[in-house]
């Protein structure tokens, strides 16, 4: 289990760090503010065996690996859809050809979740733990929410693409590393570029050899001279959108703390995974009118999942109050009294681990903060394109 | 390799043609909600069915196609609480684990024996659900199984397509799951801070002319034209808090009302399905 | 809060009654001041016991007493209440704590501690098999350096004995330092059931022989 891993806290420690994180303003143990996160290393294209890959290291030592690799694949024919046969495809398909024009303008794409398939490697998990299972469907789920990732990985009505990202965490998971898989993830989709579609209509496909014309999973629309894919351009692109971003976001009292470390989240309250995507900002400022104004605000931000983590701080040991503690003359003995003890009010300063779930104001808080225009998650999308394109 | 003992079918297996001569609007056997967008379906909760078990619970949930048919069935036994393996480090807490399994014939495609990543994805669900119920410091050392078998899932039988269907099944079930697993825990005598029950609430669009979309409780994904966004909510009413929340789906963060509105209709499903397991663990008592 | 008695029948989560009147017993919860039911079950009111006589502590200055003698609300399970009778033999499972004083039988043995085997907690018979260990200091409360397992346990022993830590990962830590703890029912090596003669002896009633055991006190 990856969020429970087990944490080398005393109660005096726990309770603690619950009691500086739970200050106006919390005070954290590496003294970051609530919204900042740990400072990272990004790079992008480092395996050029991979269609797009990228790499971050964070400061506590996490570092992570994706690559992501593309193979056509047959689409499977289902029954009772609109059937392509195989012989008429093969022949060019005047009919076929003639439907297309005929609807151009309606979105003939069709996305399928299972042309992504996402996994993920924790050193020293098994590949079948449910932590890694919970993480893969995570990602997963937020890059497949919106239905519209998966239309890009269509070729024709014959063929598709299919995207294996492959996740490594190469440190030992110092920190539950939700937030490092996704960051790097995000990256190595942004950097992903599939070859240039030569063949046309429902033929098997048949692609150019030039690398360098291979347009960008993502189009990039700073760099909006690159030539553009017939995939993209056969029918309309909704938006330029981004590749989802998943924070980890945990509520201590009335505080709302980004990026826990391992620490941190010992003493959490609540723990919510929250996916989210962006409107590049060049793409707003098109649709917007072009004013200044409204790109300063940030990008239009789309809620896309959200999953409760358990914490580990229902894991911990809790502390004894003085008042019950044997070594302090209290009265030991009878089941009944252990009973009593356990069941004690809560005493200022003795670690009590949290029991229950959270109130509903809390978590609304939670989501409404990582959804502020403006906030934090536009300033991680700027920083992750100032890495890309640096 | 070849199968010689019998007589096989030619190898490049055709469909039958088959010429479909009813009217084009047939084509659409998208079954329509009967129900009020805010009531839930009728479910049949019972405590006890495992007799060697711990605890043990059953649940059924009206079907949505036919009245009267069953959807999903779940059933729950709890095993322990019992001594940790060997191996295990101390734990000055119950240990939970969840365990949900499909049966190979609870879906329209054959599930395999061995858990695929969705069951433990589920299994992750709910025993986060569960472990903000239980009180766990009363049972220290000790671990407790909770396997949750999907007899018949969710699923429409009508609509022969599969329309990416699956990840809104999955969150009808794991309300089930959860539910079913709460009353099971009581039953097993294991300590809860409150009786813990699942809710789903959707936003879903009708038609297709742009109308404004509508959120429904407890939505079967084959009544409507498409759904935007599910949520489903693990709540303790008592308490008045969550332990699980699961959003997906795709909304503008600008409008945080309609996520707002969207978690409180899972709560009221929650609610209801809530009152049928007290009423199901009072009948014990009583 | 107006509620001026609990309820019979309780539900987890339930309201009991407000903590300034009643102490949580097992089977409860306390929430934001309140007593709340963790268990589904009746819900008892045990009056605290009035004659209770002064805390004997030897070595101990014992603390301010209960800040009041409040009566005490638990929840027990009511599946003896159930009527069939095949749910007769379920029963909660109950947890060694320390305090309690179990019955075990000495699985194995070596110089510095006995394995044994929890079987019966209290009154209640375990359901699942506990492990415990009975250290070569827990043995017996004088001459400690002078203990010898083989002396005082043998495999096959049925012991009484109390808890005194959760102890590591899988055992129980038990103690047998009191008179009335120790060797219960034995055999000796002949096959036949022996009696106690003294606190360290045992006797084999057929053939005379004496075999050292930690004795309990008969009762």
């Amino acid at each position: 289990m990856a969020s429970s891993q087990h944490v080398l806290l005393s109660p005096a420690e726990l309770a603690y760090l619950h009691a500086s994180l739970s200050l106006t303003p919390p005070i954290r143990p590496d003294g970051r503010s609530p919204t900042q996160f740990r400072p990272l290393v990004a790079e992008t294209g480092i395996l050029p065996g991979t269609n797009g890959s990228a790499r971050i290291c964070f400061a506590d030592g996490t570092e992570a690996i994706v690559g992501v690799k593309a193979e056509v694949e047959r689409t499977a024919q289902r029954p009772g859809e609109e059937t392509v046969f195989l012989e008429e495809g093969g022949a060019g398909g005047d009919g076929d050809d003639e439907e297309e024009e005929a609807g151009q303008g309606l979105d003939k794409r069709k996305g399928d979740a299972s042309w992504v398939e996402m996994t993920v490697e924790i050193p020293g998990l098994r590949d079948d733990d449910s932590g890694t299972a919970f993480l893969a469907a995570m990602l997963s789920e937020a890059l497949l929410a919106d239905g519209e990732f998966a239309k890009r990985l269509w070729i024709n009505r014959r063929f598709h693409w299919k995207l294996y990202l492959d996740i490594i965490l190469i440190s030992p998971p110092l920190s539950y590393p939700l937030p490092l898989l996704s960051l790097t993830t995000h990256l190595a989709l942004l950097s992903t570029r599939l070859p240039r579609l030569k063949s046309e209509g429902d033929e098997d496909p048949f692609f150019d050899d030039d690398w360098a014309a291979a347009p960008y999973l993502f189009p990039r629309t700073t760099s909006s001279s690159s030539t553009p894919s017939s995939t993209t351009t056969k029918s309309p692109t909704p938006a330029a959108t981004r590749p989802p971003i998943t924070l980890l976001v945990m509520a201590v009292g009335n505080n709302i703390i980004f990026d826990p470390s391992k620490e941190e989240l010992a003493v959490a309250d609540v723990a919510l995974a929250v996916s989210v995507t962006g409107l590049s900002p060049s793409h707003e400022t098109e649709t917007g009118g072009g004013t200044a104004g409204e790109k300063q605000t940030g990008r239009n931000l789309r809620l896309l999942s959200i999953r409760t983590i358990d914490p580990p701080s229902r894991l911990t040991a809790p502390g004894v109050a003085n008042a019950a503690n044997t070594a302090y003359g209290a009265s030991n003995g009878t089941s009944n009294g252990t009973q009593k003890m356990a069941e004690a009010e809560a005493v200022e300063g003795v670690w009590r681990p949290p029991r229950g779930g959270a109130k509903r104001m809390v978590l609304g808080a939670l989501v409404q903060k990582v959804l502020e225009r403006g906030g934090v998650v536009d300033e991680v999308l700027d920083a992750l394109e100032g890495a890309d394109s640096g | 390799m070849n199968d010689r003992r019998r007589i096989n079918g030619p190898a490049g297996a055709t469909l039958a043609p088959f010429f479909d001569d009813a009217a084009p609007q047939d084509l659409d056997t998208r079954s329509t909600r009967s129900r009020p967008p805010n009531a839930t379906r009728k479910l049949l909760l019972k405590t006890g069915v495992t007799p060697s078990a711990s605890g043990s619970a059953y649940l059924e949930i009206e079907t949505s196609a036919k009245p009267g048919l069953s959807g999903l069935k779940l059933s729950c036994s709890v095993h322990g609480p019992r001594a940790l393996p060997k191996s295990a480090p101390f734990s000055p807490h119950i240990v939970l684990s969840t365990h949900v399994k499909y049966a190979p014939f609870a879906t329209q495609q054959r599930r395999g024996y061995l858990r695929d990543s969705s069951e433990r994805d589920l299994g992750i669900h709910l025993e986060t659900a569960l472990r903000g119920a239980i009180i766990a410091d009363r049972w220290p050392k000790s671990g407790v199984d909770i396997i949750v078998s999907i007899i018949e899932g969710d699923q429409d039988r009508e609509t022969s397509k599969l329309q990416g269907d699956e990840v809104w099944d999955m969150m009808n079930t794991l309300s089930g799951c959860i539910t079913v697993a709460a009353a099971a825990l009581a039953d097993a005598g294991i300590d809860c801070v409150d009786t813990v029950a699942g809710g789903v609430a959707a936003l879903v669009q009708d038609a297709d002319d742009g109308s404004a979309p509508s959120i429904a409780v407890d939505p079967i994904p084959s009544e409507h034209k498409r759904i935007l966004a599910a949520c489903c909510v693990a709540y303790l009413p008592t308490r008045d808090e969550v332990t699980n929340l699961w959003f997906r789906g795709d909304l503008p963060a600008s409008d945080l009302d309609l996520y707002t509105s969207l978690v409180g209709h899972g709560i009221q499903a929650s609610k209801n399905a809530n009152r049928v397991l007290i009423d199901c663990l009072s009948g014990t008592v009583g | 809060m107006t509620t001026t008695t609990p309820p019979t029948l309780a539900i987890p989560g339930q309201l009991l009654g407000p903590a300034s009147r009643y102490q949580p017993g097992p089977g409860t919860h306390l929430h934001e001041s309140n007593l709340h039911a963790s268990l589904v079950g009746q819900v008892h009111i045990t009056q605290p016991a009035r004659a209770l006589g002064p805390a004997k502590r030897l070595t101990k200055i014992t603390p301010a007493p209960a800040p009041a003698e409040l009566p005490t609300l638990s929840v027990t399970p009511a599946t003896q209440l159930a009527s069939a009778p095949s749910r007769e033999k379920k029963k909660r499972e109950v947890l060694p704590e320390v305090g309690n004083v179990v019955l075990c039988r000495v699985i194995r043995i070596t110089p510095r501690q006995a394995v044994v085997a929890i079987l019966v907690c209290g009154d209640t018979v375990l359901e699942a098999e506990w492990q415990g260990l009975i250290r070569v200091q827990d043995v017996r409360a004088t001459e400690k350096d002078r203990v010898k397992i083989y002396e005082s346990f043998r495999p096959g022993d049925v012991v009484r004995a109390e808890v005194i830590s959760l102890g590591d990962q899988t055992n129980y830590y038990l103690s047998t330092t009191r008179n009335e703890l120790g060797v219960i029912s034995a055999v000796s090596e002949a096959g036949n059931t022996m009696v106690p003669v003294s606190w360290k002896e045992l006797m084999d009633p057929k053939s005379g022989l004496m075999e050292l055991r930690k004795v309990a006190q008969p009762q």
